[in-house]
């Protein structure tokens, strides 16, 4: 059978009895089959689990028993969020194989509850934060679009299942940009959630201040599915904001006429870094949604880049202090070389570094509340360019590189990353970002959808890797 | 903090104090990376920080039961 291209799509076939949750297990489980090899998106695949799940949720249908959206969908999660049916491992060597064992994570626990077909473990960067080691015995994630690309990190697995339609949804986490750079570099929808929308007990931790567990799919309609299911308060998580979820699809056709989109010229789009294509798809994004009835200002977040430089420094501080007793206690080696090189750096600030970075965060989260009393929304770009060749892909020089999702991060703000294009020369994934005040997912989401009724980047396949696997 | 005259020195130190049995490749590596990541550190101590609170929270009050 052809997949459906959407959670949307599949979730009204099952319901018109077009299609079965087994037949969709059954597809997703070919693709992964005839792909994962090429790409290493699943670092382990749940296949008896996944039938089972799957037989249920039709036998749910079958009894009348709706859960909603996700109910008998292909979906997968990162593999640092707990699952009391799979070992985590967070893509490491180091990881206490006996953590996260026989319980689920919050989020794991919720999609498991409304009839998700959980199809395994998803690969990432070692602890969300180091690239691939071919050393070390797990899957080397590739760009589905250009094999010798990379596909972003660090919920990189996520992205390329979402990407080939092994999955047709997902959970990536996200501290500096880990759902929106695989969501943009293979060509899908990514939502970096408010800090504390999403409770995050059961996931391992990265920068404890920053992380989110975010939406991953085809469209911004499938990632408000997913969010209403995994946002909302939970008393295990004491990060957890007690801010109420909405319904996050009630309001998802309400256009954007009227809506005042602000665009950060400064470092956002002035950079030299910036990729001449990718910047002009992200105007693109702005013109059609100027066409839609919004209305369009130029505006100024201040100190944008000193931001990226305070996300760093928070993230690999917090990562630091979580991993220095097994760097320092016989682990070294354990972990990739470049991922103990980069939480490593931790060790070369000071503790006045840290509080400094801190106070910098609370300036800049009252400029970007000034600036956002005058806008609805940010657009910016999401990448500086298009995905890299791996063999190029250093991560000590991208912590150096300017970053236009980290300084959200530190904000805790949310960003929805969206197709917008591709590149003119190799055919690359560009991507656009909206970003919004804390806890505006759903004008987010609305805003995405209203864009992706206009064009279809966030449909298209990566066709070449998907023919010769004959799927 | 400017950046020290002597960052082999400086980064010998940091990475003794912190125990990480790093190579003699990897040590380099952090000598060739240590002025950056000074820089930016210290780039963060700008004119307009210089009354804020950080935004860190403490509460007396165990959140979460064990």
């Amino acid at each position: 059978m052809t997949m459906p291209e959407t959670i949307q799509e599949a979730a009204a076939a099952l319901r018109a009895g077009e299609v079965t949750s087994a037949a969709l297990t059954e597809t997703a489980l070919e693709r992964i089959g005839a792909l994962n090899s090429q790409v290493g998106a699943f670092i382990a695949v749940n296949e008896e689990g996944a039938v089972a799940q799957a037989a249920q949720a039709d036998a749910d249908f079958a009894a009348g028993i709706d859960r909603g959206p996700l109910q008998g969908i292909p979906f997968a999660l990162k593999d640092i969020l707990a699952t009391k049916d799979q070992p985590t491992t967070a893509n490491s060597l180091v990881l206490d194989r006996g953590w996260g064992a026989g319980y689920d994570a919050v989020v794991s626990e919720r999609v498991r509850a409304v009839g998700a077909v959980l199809m395994g473990k998803l690969v990432l960067s070692e602890f969300a934060l180091g690239p691939p080691d071919e050393e070390k015995p797990f899957p080397i994630p590739k760009n589905p679009w250009a094999l010798d690309r990379t596909p972003g990190g660090s919920s990189s697995g996520t992205g390329i299942a979402v990407s080939t339609g092994m999955i047709l949804g997902g959970l990536g986490t996200d501290t500096g940009g880990s759902v929106r750079f695989p969501a943009a570099y293979c060509g899908h929808t990514g939502l970096k959630v408010s800090y504390g929308r999403v409770p995050k007990w059961g996931c391992v931790p990265l920068g404890y201040s920053l992380d989110s567990i975010g939406p991953m799919a085809r469209s911004a309609y499938d990632c408000a599915a997913i969010l209403n299911v995994i946002a909302g308060p939970d008393s295990r998580d004491p990060a957890g904001s007690l801010e109420p979820a909405e319904d996050y699809l009630a309001g998802i056709e309400g256009g954007v006429a009227g809506l005042k989109v602000g665009v950060p010229t400064e470092y956002f789009f002035d950079h030299e870094k910036l990729d001449p294509e990718e910047k002009a798809a992200t105007e693109a994004v702005i013109a059609t949604l100027a066409d839609l009835g919004a209305e369009v200002v130029e505006v100024n977040l201040p100190h944008s880049d000193l931001a990226k430089e305070a996300n760093t420094l928070t993230m690999v501080s917090e990562a630091f202090a979580y991993h220095r007793m097994d760097m320092s206690g016989g682990r070294w080696n354990d972990y990739g070389s470049r991922t103990r090189l980069i939480i490593a750096r931790g060790a070369f600030y000071t503790a006045a570094d840290y509080v400094q970075a801190q106070r910098f965060r609370s300036w800049y989260v009252k400029q970007a509340a000034k600036l956002m009393a005058s806008v609805d929304v940010l657009v910016t770009p999401t990448i500086v360019e298009p995905a890299a060749l791996s063999a190029d892909t250093d991560m000590s020089k991208r912590l150096l590189q300017p970053s236009y999702t980290g300084p959200f991060n530190l904000l805790g703000y949310p960003g929805l990353a969206i197709p917008a294009g591709f590149s003119s020369d190799l055919g690359l994934p560009l991507s656009a970002q909206i970003v919004g005040a804390p806890f505006s997912e759903a004008l987010l989401l609305r805003i995405g959808h209203a864009y992706q009724q206009q064009t279809d980047w966030h449909l298209r396949y990566p066709a070449g890797v998907m023919e010769v696997a004959a799927v | 903090m400017p950046v020290p005259e002597n960052v082999e020195a400086t980064v010998r130190a940091l990475v003794d104090a912190a125990g990480l049995p790093v190579s003699d490749e990897e040590f380099q590596s952090f000598v060739a990376m240590y002025p950056a990541l000074r820089e930016a550190a210290d780039g963060l101590y700008i004119e307009e920080v210089r009354y804020e609170e950080p935004a860190l929270i403490f509460t007396p009050v165990a959140p979460v039961k064990e």
